[in-house]
């Protein structure tokens, strides 16, 4: 009873977290990916853009880039338009612009791992090997399996001009060319030095020294594992030295066409590396 | 003032289970969604289920959004009184809260079409308003809250085809053969069934006894519409032959010829 009454006061005063329920507006742009996709280094790396006078740190990026999910309705709603929200949401029809980041799943079962113990999300002695099945079900995740978010954003909206689908592996390949790209989605005009400082300003190496500064104020990292950082090891690949054979098989077997359509190789030598997603084989025949 | 007033009285119905819990709604591991794009044949296929799932109590416009519930249309106390495991209705895009999902699609070229004609009936667009215009707004997923046919659809079916907690109907096939297909939603579903049973079911939905239902029952979703346009309307396939001239079929065609083949709808373009 009296968590409905606190609850009914929050909501009432709008300090309530605005979750799922909060009006979308048609200019909002959304930088969405799942969960362990590399998220937060482009929160940091376009807070970084659009603030070049700002020190973008844990303690502020929910202001600076806010995610519905954690911060309050009140908050939101003095956020200025067009606003750039972060979301891990699959499919949601009201969001109009949409920079769709994307990773490897066989990195972002191993980095969902990490901070899944991390996070305590897991039990402490759950091996790898355990967790691919329910990674693969699903069931780690609120938001679906890596295959139901991907193929429901890209499914249904790619070709469309306001979506734009960003892999995690071309962004730290060429971060500055990648945030060029985005950057000239969000219509915001950088030159190359703008560009270069926001890329140095997001740096991994800068990322964990600003993680132990405020691990205790971001809701990312708030009462967590402190020996098990958050920034771990920003690098693509982690995969083929870290993550079991069988669980490599388990993922691609199930995965494959989309990991095909998305340019990231196949380890199986019986898999077929043309199989592609429903949505491609048909456009084909058409 | 009235802010307040409005505040209290949804305080109050959330309090005693009054309040329509939408997407708030609290899901439960067993529950089963009969989802689809707005007019694909959902409420036919609500009764069906209904007619199914309680034989001892005929589904009707006034009883359906108890049998089935509509998270938009039905208080939460019914969602909590409800034997389990619950089917609940829903328009919704990809939901991955969802555990296991029914879910009828309909040839757009027809669904725009009894779009079109539903939303004269509501009075949400004049009745002369040209159907170019209506194709237009469906294409850009501005018809409804829940995206577009083509997204809506592909949503679901590029995410969940193959999973075996997933059943796609085509409301076609409903159609052509509703025993048929209602068997595959029994054994979905593991409900008890027979030849009778699914008989009696789909007799009980039949487009004529639904007509019938809509006439003497004053339901309350449709309470302010048109009363010369019925909500049953065609029940049918293949109608936009008639009613969409072909150049706004090939537009839907241009759009999602992919998924639409892909669904077994032939283009005509």
């Amino acid at each position: 009873m009296f968590g409905q009454i606190k609850f009914a006061a929050k909501r009432a005063l709008g300090l309530d977290l605005a979750g799922r329920h909060y009006a979308v507006y048609p200019d909002d742009t959304f930088l969405v990916s799942y969960p362990k996709s590399g998220n937060t280094w482009v929160r940091f790396l376009l807070a970084n853009l659009i603030h070049p006078n700002e020190t973008v740190s844990f303690a502020n990026i929910n202001r600076l880039l806010p995610a519905p999910g954690v911060i309050t309705r009140r908050f939101l709603k003095s956020v200025p338009r067009p606003r750039i929200l972060k979301s891990h949401e699959p499919f949601d029809a009201r969001f109009r612009r949409v920079i769709y980041l994307v990773r490897d799943p066989r990195d972002v079962a191993l980095s969902e791992y990490h901070f899944d113990l991390k996070k305590r999300y897991v039990v402490a002695d759950m091996t790898l090997d355990q967790f691919i099945e329910p990674f693969l079900a699903g069931e780690t995740s609120s938001y679906g399996s890596w295959w139901e978010h991907v193929a429901s954003w890209v499914g249904a909206r790619h070709g469309n001009p306001n979506f734009l689908l960003a892999r995690y592996e071309d962004l730290l390949a060429d971060p500055i060319a990648e945030t060029a790209k985005i950057a000239g989605f969000l219509g915001i005009e950088a030159d190359a030095e703008r560009l270069k400082s926001a890329v140095a300003r997001s740096s991994a190496d800068k990322m964990r020294k600003l993680e132990k500064q405020d691990a205790d104020k971001w809701t990312g990292t708030k009462n967590t594992r402190q020996e098990i950082p958050f920034v771990r090891s920003a690098k693509s690949g982690g995969w083929k030295d870290n993550l079991p054979r069988q669980a490599v098989q388990q993922i691609e077997l199930a995965w494959s066409p989309l990991m095909n359509f998305l340019g990231y190789e196949l380890e199986s030598p019986e898999l077929d590396p043309k199989a592609m997603p429903v949505w491609v084989k048909a456009e084909r025949t058409t | 003032m009235s802010g307040v007033v409005k505040h209290l009285v949804a305080g109050y119905k959330r309090a005693v289970g009054l309040n329509r819990p939408g997407k708030s709604l609290v899901i439960l591991p067993d529950d089963v969604f009969l989802v689809s794009f707005p007019k694909s044949g959902n409420t036919w296929t609500r009764f069906l289920v209904a007619n199914l799932r309680f034989p001892g109590e005929p589904a009707t416009f006034a009883n359906i959004n108890r049998l089935i519930p509509d998270p938009t249309a039905t208080p939460r106390r019914e969602f909590d009184r409800m034997p389990r495991p619950r089917i609940i209705k829903s328009h919704e895009c990809f939901d991955p809260r969802y555990p296991r999902v029914i879910n009828v699609v309909r040839d757009p070229r027809d669904v725009v079409v009894s779009q079109y004609h539903y939303h004269r009936k509501i009075k949400k667009i004049a009745d002369d308003s040209p159907i170019e215009k209506f194709v237009t707004r469906f294409l850009a997923g501005e018809t409804c809250p829940h995206g577009s046919w083509g997204q809506n659809v592909a949503t679901w079916l590029y995410t969940s085809e193959g999973n075996p907690r997933y059943l796609l109907l085509r409301y076609e096939d409903l159609i052509a053969d509703a025993p048929r297909e209602l068997a595959k939603v029994a054994s979905f579903l593991n409900l008890p069934t027979s030849p009778e049973l699914l008989a009696q079911a789909v007799e009980r939905s039949s487009a004529d006894r639904m007509r019938k239902l809509e006439k003497e029952q004053d339901h309350g979703l449709y309470r302010n519409s048109r009363k010369d346009m019925s909500f049953v309307r065609a029940a049918g396939s293949g109608g936009w032959r008639k009613d969409l001239p072909l150049e706004q079929a090939a537009r839907l065609e241009a759009a999602w010829g992919s998924l639409m083949k892909h669904l077994g709808y032939e283009l005509a373009t």
